[in-house]
């Protein structure tokens, strides 16, 4: 029957509005830590996006001894590098490749001209393998297992400054979750807390309905209703500032923070997902926090 | 319609409210239940609506061992039966259309009808014109036919009264009582009612059970309050 759909849809509404007070307070608890979610949750992901820039920029540069440069060698090296685990890519260049390459770095033509006595047997450059690594984690331990291969002569890798900041801003993520977390964890329990404060207010409505002959689930799925659209309403203000102030922001920026190493993530890449996940977050605590309440009371009264 | 056999109740607290009840109302009859206050009047009337469990013994209301139901049944149970308080239990937030009709919605009549059915009882006990108003924005005898109103609304053929004249006036009170003699008589509704009120029991003379410390003392048949000794 039709009724049983529209009865607690039409009975949620008129409950929010009828018991407006209450209704709004839970809004405000979930306009609030919804607020506070989507910062971090945006804080986090742009943290995630730097540093998954500076790893991708990041690549180890392993130089050739020597002595070890016959094909033989070097085939053996790269096989050697390959197998590293968390390697991604390796490139090779010749010697004379990375003296081109450094010659091809000035511009002006006398310079060049100044180190051509360098060129072919004195060339000073090694033959150098370039490596990346899947993962910006795995890039001191890549680094250090190269320069145990044998022949390799030098190992480089953007230095130990790039790693530092790698884990400084992994740590800042992780914070970001975490608090991400547990201001979520906290959301639920503030906003199931005010839902359970007003739905206490109305254990007599629920122990009347229960006299005039309400099963449960009758008299449970119009506050169900009414949480969700608390819910709901609750996430519409942080919603909205979360969008204007995220676009103005990327805006203001041009896309990225400092440098283009710190590129902003787009706002028509994250805002969907941050919109369902608040929007998200703010019905299914609304609809549970109602649900696990009303329950509670239904067992009030007999 | 209604059997106490051999029902006691002890509260959790070990208070003893009611010691080895027994009585029988027939379909049609009118019953009056008087004691003084702490006698386990309320107790006995939450024992008939399911609310308390007894202690000991069975109680029957329309065939239906109530001590026996399930929580989760106990308000399909309580369909059969119309129940009137002291306090009203009105939903304060819904007006007095919406408090008549939530206990027909309850059972999934039809729209057309519920309408009809709320429109007849609300003429039956004379507030046509409040159907839009909010419980808060009536008298207290006006609440408490509300409540009647509602008790009645499906037709039980039991309705259990707990000094439904408890909070009102006289006049008022002659009003609630004019309504129940109404109910009984045209609709053969069977009616228990609890009450402190002597006026009211020695006016409208019914069979009378009088409960002190738990216990039945007397039930006359012939109504009217006989003082005793205490
Ligand atoms: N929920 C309860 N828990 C514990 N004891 C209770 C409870 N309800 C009633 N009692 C006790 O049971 C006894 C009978 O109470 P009951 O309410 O049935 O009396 P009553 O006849 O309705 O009195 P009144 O005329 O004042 O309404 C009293 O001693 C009371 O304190
Ligand atoms: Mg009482």
């Amino acid at each position: 029957m039709i009724s049983r759909i529209w009865r607690p849809i039409k009975e949620g509404f008129l409950g929010v509005f009828r018991h407006g007070s209450m209704s709004s307070s839970s809004c405000i608890a979930v306009t609030v830590t919804l607020g506070i979610i989507s910062l971090f949750l945006l804080f986090s992901v742009n943290v995630g996006q730097f540093t998954q820039g500076i790893e991708q920029s990041v690549e180890i540069s392993a130089t050739v001894d020597y002595s070890y440069e016959s094909a033989q060698q070097e085939d053996r090296i790269s096989l050697a590098i390959q197998s590293i685990d968390g390697v991604d890519t390796v490139t090779y260049y010749t010697k004379d490749e990375e003296f081109q390459y450094y010659l091809d770095s000035f511009s002006s033509e006398e310079t060049k001209e100044a180190f051509r006595p360098f060129e072919g047997e004195n060339n000073p450059m090694h033959d150098t393998f370039y490596v990346t690594v899947k993962d910006g984690q795995d890039l001191e331990a890549a680094a250090t297992a190269i320069q145990a291969i044998e022949g390799i002569d030098s190992v480089n890798f953007g230095g130990a400054s790039a790693v530092k900041l790698m884990r400084v801003l992994r740590s800042i993520r992780f914070a970001g979750w975490f608090v991400a977390l547990l201001t979520s964890l906290l959301a639920v329990l503030l906003i199931s807390n005010t839902i359970k404060v007003t739905i206490t207010a109305r254990a007599d409505e629920i122990a009347i309905m229960r006299n005039v002959g309400a099963r449960n689930g009758f008299i449970r799925s119009p506050f169900v209703v009414e949480g969700i659209i608390i819910g709901a309403l609750g996430a519409i203000i942080p919603v909205a500032v979360m969008i204007y102030l995220y676009r103005s922001l990327y805006e203001f920026t041009g896309g990225y923070l400092i440098s283009q190493m710190f590129t902003l993530v787009p706002p028509d890449t994250i805002l969907p997902y941050a919109v369902v996940i608040l929007a998200g977050i703010g019905i299914l605590v609304g609809l549970l926090g109602s649900f696990f309440s009303v329950t509670r009371y239904l067992r009030w009264k007999r | 319609m209604i059997e106490c056999v051999h029902v006691y109740k002890k509260y959790k607290n070990g208070v003893n409210a009611l010691y080895d009840i027994n009585f029988k109302v027939e379909q049609g009859e009118f019953v009056y239940i008087i004691g003084p206050t702490g006698s386990g009047k309320s107790t006995l009337i939450k024992l008939l609506d399911g609310e308390e469990i007894p202690t000991k013994g069975t109680v029957k209301v329309v065939g239906i061992d109530v001590g026996k139901l399930r929580h989760s049944k106990v308000p399909v149970y309580r369909r059969n039966i119309g129940v009137v308080f002291q306090d009203f239990k009105l939903l304060p937030t819904k007006t007095v259309f919406e408090n008549i009709s939530y206990a027909l919605e309850v059972i999934n009549l039809r729209k057309d009808l519920i309408r009809r059915r709320v429109r007849e009882v609300m003429n039956l006990v004379g507030l046509d014109e409040k159907g839009n108003s909010f419980p808060r924005e009536l008298s207290g005898g006006q609440q408490q036919r509300v409540a009647v109103a509602r008790a009645i609304a499906n037709r039980p053929k039991v309705l259990i009264a707990d000094e439904p004249t408890g909070n009102l006036d006289p006049s008022m009170s002659d009003e609630i009582m004019a309504l129940l003699e109404k109910i009984n008589r045209e609709y053969g509704t069977t009616i228990l009612m609890v009450t402190h009120d002597l006026t009211i029991v020695n006016k409208h003379r019914k069979r009378t059970v009088v409960l002190e410390h738990g216990h039945i003392v007397a039930d006359l048949a012939e109504g009217g309050y006989v003082q005793h000794d205490q």
